[in-house]
């Protein structure tokens, strides 16, 4: 299927009243989470996961996107106005972005970070539309060794790229793994780890596990932090123009972020977050004022931003076309899916021709939609976040105990949940990554499956891997990743004795 | 007096007590061979790796100073003590009851609310989620002590 062809069926589908209606739940609730820190996209996808089951499939995953690429427009507005990043993603637009406010810029800065987002956004769907089919078409050459090579890569990259020691992020790759193996193995009918629960015969909740380790680990950090200057300013329309100049600077900006948005986005293992702190990093090497950056450069912010949300738009083309996520979320939409008995990979875009165009479609629309509520109502997300975390998070505790409990109408779910922030705060107090946990969750059953038929295939051989080319890529990969996260940490390793040397010696 | 980097540490050997205790756990479960992979062969294999990667963790930051530990233990137990309070309420008690429980038993965590300050949020977040929850979502549940 071409397509032109393709997109006039995501139209079709994707206008549905109803699907429209939860386009526009999911772009408004995804850019107030994503305005409000200390809660994310991930909390708040893993809340509406429940919800999702009255509601049709098609409906439900572009309610959720919306939430994912909807937060990454208001997560900046936060890290502008408190230097506190609304998401992950926005972490970077505190470091110029708070500057333009402390000189009077606010306006102006959560003007372009929105027109930014837009653009991002719009050229990585070009990108989703251009790439994803043909994608899917290599994804049907790929058999079990394959997506076992390309799953590892994921994670690989996954715990290597995040922050923190690599032996860190694998080690959480590996628990999550080893978490994902509880319950009954579909192919011998043994039950693993259930220790006569019932409950746990299916295995551990993803809605339980993702709120735990995200939304109540957040929760608990989040109490009592002391919240910098509270927001003072008046947002019009006339503060928000920015001058000729600033619109200037900012076009190559915004077209570097969104390329390299696009990139990390689609790769497996990286995503938003990671795209936008690349991002920044390259601006600031081509610019030809490095010294203007984190003191107000408008570069600072239209690049990242558009970044950010490129990638949020690519990171559907490997969950969507072949079935492996990106990061966290995307992880977490994978999940989405397979509970309403969607199978994503190549064989997604053939079977359900409506589900994959009508998603893409409905980014764009999603996107229009983003770009006209929020210029409007800039001055509606500021005085939301006039609101005090401690009227808040009450209620987040509730919503989730409720979300949690709406699953399956039964309590041992939230004291699941429990358990597992008690476990998430832990995990966050010892600075261990908790995406890669959830990325190797996920992952598990799959990769198991995988493995094991791809043994079955080979009748043991274990070079299999290696003999078929297109696997024996990805391993090559995995490889080269492996070796230089390795050699960079004994770089640092080597430049803090030094530093100590030096201390000593002087 | 350097502080040893006492997160890799705890983090690394408390990995590795897990993935042996995986490992000895999964003993039971079949193995089988490479070609027909029983389910014990995933998860001892991966206890056996998360074990290494746990040791991997903890012995260079012996070697290493951080930061002393901060662990916020009346936070933790209140919020804890928030959803499990809920749980148990949720059926015996009805909603409301529930949600004005966890309530208060959270926002005793924030050292600025005052009682009738946590009384109003109470309040606001009842109504909210019956609203949410009962009215537009249609979950059945019993909302009153007395219809529990």
């Amino acid at each position: 299927m071409n397509i032109l062809d393709g997109l006039l069926i995501g139209l079709q589908s994707a206008m549905d009243p109803v699907t429209l209606l939860y386009c526009f739940i999911g772009v408004f609730l995804g850019t107030l989470i994503g305005v409000l820190p200390g809660i994310g996209a991930l909390a708040t996808i893993s809340l509406l996961l429940p919800v999702t089951y009255h509601i049709p499939p098609t409906a439900a995953i572009v309610m959720l996107a919306g939430v994912y690429y909807g937060a990454q427009y208001g997560g900046s507005t936060a890290s502008i106005l408190l230097n506190l990043p609304g998401t992950p993603s926005s972490a970077v637009a505190c470091l110029d972005g708070y500057p333009m406010a402390k000189q009077g810029r606010a306006g102006v800065a959560l003007f372009m970070t929105t027109i930014a987002s837009f653009v991002g956004s719009m050229l990585g769907i070009l990108m989703l539309v251009l790439f994803a089919p043909g994608i899917a078409e290599l994804g049907l050459k790929f058999g079990p060794a394959e997506y076992f090579a390309m799953m590892l890569l994921g994670l690989i990259a996954a715990s290597t790229l995040a922050s923190g020691s690599p032996a860190k992020g694998l080690s959480m790759v590996v628990l999550g793994l080893l978490l994902g193996t509880v319950g009954t193995d579909i192919n011998s009918g043994a039950t693993r780890y259930t220790y006569d629960i019932p409950e746990l015969m299916d295995g551990i909740s993803l809605v339980a596990l993702a709120m735990g380790v995200f939304g109540i680990s957040e929760v608990i950090s989040s109490i009592n932090q002391v919240r910098e200057s509270e927001v003072k300013e008046k947002i019009s329309m006339k503060t928000m123009t920015p001058t000729s100049n600033d619109v200037k600077q900012s076009v190559m900006p915004m077209l570097r972020g969104t390329g390299i948005g696009s990139f990390f986005g689609a790769l497996p293992g990286t995503g938003a977050a990671i795209a936008s702190f690349m991002a920044y990093a390259v601006e600031k090497k081509v610019s030809r004022t490095p010294e203007m950056f984190g003191r107000g450069a408008i570069e600072g912010i239209t690049a990242p931003e558009a970044a950010n949300n490129a990638a949020s738009q690519t990171s559907f083309v490997p969950t969507l076309s072949l079935g492996i996520p990106g990061d966290a979320v995307m992880a977490l939409m994978l999940g989405a899916l397979i509970i309403h008995g969607i199978q994503p990979g190549p064989l997604l875009m053939t079977q359900q021709p409506d589900l994959f165009w009508g998603l893409i479609v409905s980014f764009g629309i999603g996107n229009i939609m983003l770009m006209v509520l929020n210029l409007p109502l800039i001055g509606v997300w500021v005085a939301i976040l006039r609101i005090p975390y401690r009227v808040l998070y009450p209620a987040i505790l509730v919503f989730i105990s409720l979300g949690t409990y709406s699953v399956h109408n039964n309590e041992f779910d939230i004291y699941m949940v429990a358990i597992v922030g008690a476990v998430g705060y832990a995990l966050a107090i010892l600075r261990f990554e908790a995406a890669p946990l959830l990325l190797g969750f996920v992952l598990g059953p799959l990769m198991e499956e995988n493995l094991r038929r791809a043994m079955l295939l080979a009748r043991g051989d274990m070079m299999t891997f290696l003999e078929r080319p297109i696997s024996a890529g990805f391993l090559g990969v995995c490889f080269a990743l492996v070796l230089w996260s390795g050699f960079s940490t004994l770089k640092r390793w080597l430049r803090a004795r030094e530093r100590k040397a030096d201390f000593v010696s002087t | 007096m350097k502080s040893k980097d006492s997160r890799d540490i705890i983090g690394g050997l408390a990995l590795s007590v897990i993935g042996l205790y995986a490992a000895f756990q999964a003993r039971d479960y079949e193995f089988g061979s490479l070609t027909h992979m029983g389910p014990g062969y995933f998860p001892v294999g991966l206890g056996l790796l998360l074990a290494v990667l746990g040791v991997a963790v903890a012995v260079p930051a012996f070697f290493r100073e951080g930061e002393p530990l901060k662990v916020e233990w009346r936070t933790l137990a209140l919020v804890l003590g928030s959803l499990v309070a809920f749980a148990a309420a949720l059926k015996t008690l009805g909603l409301v009851a529930a949600t004005v429980l966890a309530v208060v038993v959270s926002s005793l965590a924030d050292r600025q609310t005052r009682w009738k300050g946590r009384l109003f949020i109470a309040a606001g977040v009842t109504l909210v989620t019956y609203l949410v929850f009962a009215l537009s979502l249609g979950m059945v549940l019993p909302v009153w002590p007395w219809s529990a």
